[in-house]
């Protein structure tokens, strides 16, 4: 298939730039942070909580990250929703060599996270993690998880972008009982 | 469709299958009433094909196995007993490869049902020999079994013959494997 | 134009449509040759998503296998739920109580129309239109929020056992269903007022994606896409199961074959669906939820054995081979989207592309269903 030819991430790597301007760095992870736009990038059963985090009631636009792209090169984050399988892998790859910097990546779902219930010894078709060929910079387990875990992990990658959290956390025993 | 003609013609179909050397059993009656007793069937037959059921029909009780007719017939014969059941009207839902490991056999099974209203279901079912599975195709017949060939060839490596397009379809073009059969080690 | 001379004027050119495309709901490939505009072949390519389901129900034990059912197609996972339950049933001689099968019913409908909803708020923004989706998924929150609250999850659900129920409904439940009921029904009109009467969609609808009864016959499609071809074929009546010979309903079909056909027979069945689950609700009898004596170890006799359903998008059945021990000998799953989307490439035949992508969209295709 190829898949070898195709390089990693790590290996693609920007150098850091030697001149750093450090303020002016944090006002556009602050501006980058604030209205991330995901891939549309659904795979399984997960894209359908990712299709109903942006719709009525979740409403992920509060959060200025509805804005789902069809194209790669035209989004931030790539939310790998679902199973990744040996022939899907070089396609995953792809896309995500298409994504301009910064980029980051969300593995949504056990499957993305380590192959979830189609892992187990003697399987054939899996690819048991996307951390095996992606930097996977926040994992939001479930199965599928929540739409409300989506927009959580969303808010965890601002935290990470930013350095700064910036809607207060919400603790299990005081939210509201629905 | 006509259930007595769709079951009348499938036996006498099955009945040409029968091997020759065994002339006294090519009743197909004989055959229905054994199929009861296929495990000691199985256990007695220690013959080089070691077959564990006669070719025949046998009619299913619905509630207990969801079919209605359960036929065998030889593989080379696949191709009329689905022209009989597609002149009435049956439609192909699916296509089953299953690997019989220990007889050294495929079984290829072919479920059949009616969607013109009333409830009938005819399975049809060959065993070809492991070591060169040729099943010829009915695709031009089915347009649909295509697919359902195409991915019974994929998983399982049954040959379907004249088949147009046997290439990979769910495993990535590389795969060299046939992830069904049993003897599959990843 | 003579066939000379469209000979020479001819000229294909392959187009490559996904895996990742935002109108194959999901990671199905199509690889397609055009002349000019129109489509000269058309062939889906499938396995992106192949996870390896018949494999594992070889690996499993039976009740092991249970949490896939509810990852095929995860739209109507009740429905698969309820194939698995009545294949293994059969083949053990389980008796399921009453109350069990009709909380089956139930589930089952208000799934069908939650898959709906899915699917034509989905098939909608394929054609251009943003809005029908936010009304769909805020009835489908309601839905999903009823399921949530008797089986623990939002989409894949594992709540059916061999011989019953995991959990019985309460009186949230059936008051919660009731008043979903009730403010759901006057919404069928309204989407027929938002959409269905609408020029643009009538025209890029209306006599696209002709499939007539007999291309339907020959590649073994069912559901709403037969039913849209003016056959009245549904398990729920032709084969029927569970509980569904004692209530009323009726089987909308569409005489037209085309895209408009099959929306239509989705819009009717969820009209239905709501018929059905009051019907269920009045008649649910009081009584125990999972039959007793289910042996914590199965072991179904030898032999193969065959179970039909009728989920949203057509017939899924399976066929287990059983060798007498806990383990499947080899598990077969039918699923339905893969026999109706093995028509496109004939019907798809000398169409627009752009018609053809609404065609698809009439199919209503779960990719990991196809690809198992």
């Amino acid at each position: 298939m190829g898949t070898e030819s195709i390089p990693t991430a790590v290996e693609t790597a920007i150098p850091p730039a030697l001149v750093q301007f450090h303020q002016l760095d944090q006002l556009r992870m602050l501006a980058r942070a604030n209205s991330l736009w995901p891939m549309t990038f659904g795979l399984a059963c997960c894209a359908i909580e990712m299709l109903s985090s942006g719709c009525a009631r979740f409403d992920l636009s509060r959060f200025g990250a509805e804005v789902f792209r069809p194209s790669p090169r035209q989004s931030d984050v790539m939310i790998v929703a679902g199973t990744v399988n040996k022939k899907m892998l070089p396609a995953v790859k792809i896309l995500y060599d298409q994504m301009p910097e910064p980029k980051w990546v969300i593995a949504m779902g056990n499957c993305a996270i380590s192959g979830g219930p189609f892992a187990y010894p003697g399987q054939y078709n899996v690819v048991e993690g996307v951390d095996s060929f992606l930097p996977v910079d926040v994992y939001i387990p479930g199965c599928p998880p929540r739409p409300e875990a989506l927009i959580e992990g969303l808010l965890e990658l601002e935290e990470k972008i930013t350095g700064h959290r910036r809607w207060p956390r919400v603790k299990p025993e005081t939210a509201v009982k629905g | 469709m006509d259930r007595a003609k769709i079951k009348r013609e499938l036996e006498k179909l099955a009945a040409e299958g029968l091997p020759a050397e065994q002339p006294q059993e090519v009743a197909p009656v004989a055959v229905q009433a054994e199929a009861e007793g296929e495990d000691k069937a199985k256990a007695k037959a220690k013959k080089e094909e070691d077959v564990p059921r006669k070719n025949g029909v046998i009619e299913t009780e619905y509630a207990k196995r969801g079919t209605h007719l359960d036929v065998q017939i030889n593989p080379d014969q696949v191709v009329r007993a689905t022209e009989i059941l597609d002149g009435e009207g049956m439609t192909l839902e699916m296509v089953t490869g299953v690997d019989w490991i220990k007889e050294g056999q495929f079984e290829v099974i072919y479920d059949y049902s009616y969607p013109g209203g009333q409830l009938f279901r005819v399975v049809v079912r060959a065993r070809v020999d492991r070591n060169k599975p040729d099943v010829p195709t009915v695709c031009h017949i089915y347009g649909g079994a295509n697919w359902h060939e195409r991915e019974t060839w994929e998983l399982l490596g049954i040959n379907f013959v004249g088949h147009p397009q046997l290439e990979h379809f769910l495993l990535p073009e590389d795969a060299d494997f046939y992830p069904l059969r049993k003897d599959f080690k990843p | 134009m003579s066939t000379l001379a469209q000979s020479q004027l001819r000229e294909t050119f392959e187009l490559n449509i996904g895996p990742q495309h935002p109108a194959t709901h999901g990671v199905l490939r199509i690889k397609v040759v055009m002349d000019g505009e129109y489509i000269d072949r058309a062939e889906p390519i499938l396995g992106y998503i192949h996870r390896m389901h018949e494999k594992m129900g070889e690996n499993r034990t039976w009740n092991q296998f249970w949490p896939n059912m509810g990852r095929l197609d995860y739209l109507s996972a009740i429905a698969y739920n309820h194939c698995y339950a009545g294949l293994v049933e059969r083949a053990m001689g389980i008796v399921v109580p009453e109350r069990a099968e009709y909380i089956r019913v139930i589930t089952a409908e208000l799934n069908r129309i939650q898959s709906h909803l899915l699917g034509f708020g989905a098939y909608i923004m394929d054609l251009g239109g943003f809005t029908p989706l936010m009304y769909a998924m805020d009835e489908r929150e309601q839905i999903l929020d009823l399921l949530e609250s008797v089986t623990g999850s939002r989409l894949t659900y594992c709540y059916f056992r061999f011989g019953g129920v995991y959990n019985d409904i309460d009186d949230d439940f059936i008051t919660g269903t009731r008043a979903f009921l009730k403010r759901f029904r006057p919404q069928i009109p309204m989407y027929h007022k938002l959409v269905t009467g609408n020029v643009i969609l009538m025209d890029r609808l209306i006599g696209v994606g002709p499939v007539s009864a007999e291309l339907c016959r020959k590649y073994g499609a069912t559901g709403p896409v037969l039913r849209g071809s003016g056959v009245n074929y549904d398990i729920r009546r032709n084969e029927p199961y569970s509980v569904y010979p004692e209530l009323d309903f009726d089987i909308p079909v569409y005489k037209e074959c085309d895209s408009m056909a099959r929306y239509m027979v989705r819009m009717d069945e969820m009209v239905q669906s709501c018929r059905i689950i009051e019907q269920a609700l009045n008649k649910l009898p009081e009584g125990p939820v999972m039959a007793e004596k289910v042996p914590k170890s199965l072991k179904p006799p030898k032999g193969d054995y065959h179970y039909a359903v009728e989920a949203a998008r057509g017939t899924f059945s399976m066929r287990t081979v059983s060798d007498g021990t806990n383990t499947s000998y080899r598990m077969r799953l039918r699923s339905p989207t893969y026999s109706n989307v093995s028509l496109f490439e004939e019907a798809s035949r000398g169409m627009l592309l752009s018609d053809a992508l609404a065609f698809l969209g009439s199919l209503d295709p779960v990719i990991p269903e196809m690809d198992r």
